[in-house]
């Protein structure tokens, strides 16, 4: 039998914390917000996106006039044009327009979270907790 | 809007991170750079620089030479300055903590917990 603890365990607040109980606290907090209605229907939504053909269609077009900006090929107003509209259209989707609701209640409540986090940290939890994708390591 | 369960296991991690040594360091280097009138003009003075050689950039200006010049010598003594080195130093630990931290809280989740967390504050 494992001697770790499960990922519900909530570990005692220490005065010099290790590392080890910050990452038991962060997967416990995870569990706690993965176990939530609200997430479970933000990632079902997603899912229903990911999966929609419709979406699927509409965002190759997208991709492919975005594309076509970036790399100044052909009238550009046609395509700046042509991207407003099918993102309009992408946008009225059932599908997407559910993937946004929940996407809203998600981002605030997690937004809310983070607050409880920085200020009890005393320094800006999520903002740098972002990795910079450079490899630098910043 | 957060359920007591939740608000406590996010105040957990909070008073974790804020105890850690990680953390403690950089709070001290930041408190040392506030508390040091030279630390606290130089980045006035920078900023300062900054802003004005930007905004005359962006109506179309063209900067001389020498003005861009001062403005890196000037720059790189804020960024040599011990006190401000010393806290950006920690910050960068604290980043890679915290982004560390996050990708713990990630595995649980399954998505980007800080991306969506930031979006939300918009």
């Amino acid at each position: 039998m494992s001697t770790q603890p499960s990922v519900s365990y909530i570990p005692p607040i220490l005065p010099a914390a290790g590392d080890q109980t910050a990452v038991q606290a962060a997967l416990a907090l995870g569990k706690l917000l993965s176990d939530m209605p609200e997430y479970q229907a933000f990632l079902n939504a997603l899912r229903e996106v990911n999966n929609n053909a419709e979406v699927q269609r509409l965002s190759v077009k997208i991709r492919e006039h975005n594309n076509a900006l970036q790399w100044g090929k052909g009238d550009l107003l046609e395509h700046q044009s042509a991207t407003e509209i099918l993102q309009a259209e992408l946008e009225s989707l059932p599908s997407l327009r559910v993937y946004r609701q929940a996407e809203e209640v998600i981002t605030h409540l997690f937004h809310a979270v983070d607050e409880v986090i920085s200020q009890a940290a005393g320094v800006p939890f999520a903002a740098n907790a972002k990795r910079s994708g450079c490899g630098c390591g910043g | 809007m957060l359920t007591e369960e939740l608000h406590t296991a996010a105040l957990m991690l909070g008073e974790i991170l804020h105890n850690s040594d990680v953390v403690q360091k950089y709070l001290k280097a930041l408190a040392d750079c506030e508390a040091d009138p030279e630390t606290a003009d130089l980045e006035k003075r920078m900023r300062t620089i900054y802003e004005e050689l930007l905004a005359r950039q962006q109506r179309g200006e063209n900067l001389q030479r020498s003005e861009i010049d001062d403005f890196n010598t000037l720059k790189r003594q804020v960024y040599q300055h011990p006190r401000i080195a010393e806290r950006e130093a920690s910050l960068i630990r604290v980043k890679q903590a915290f982004a560390d931290i996050a990708d713990d809280l990630n595995i649980s989740l399954g998505t980007d917990f800080a991306a969506l967390a930031q979006a939300g504050s918009v």
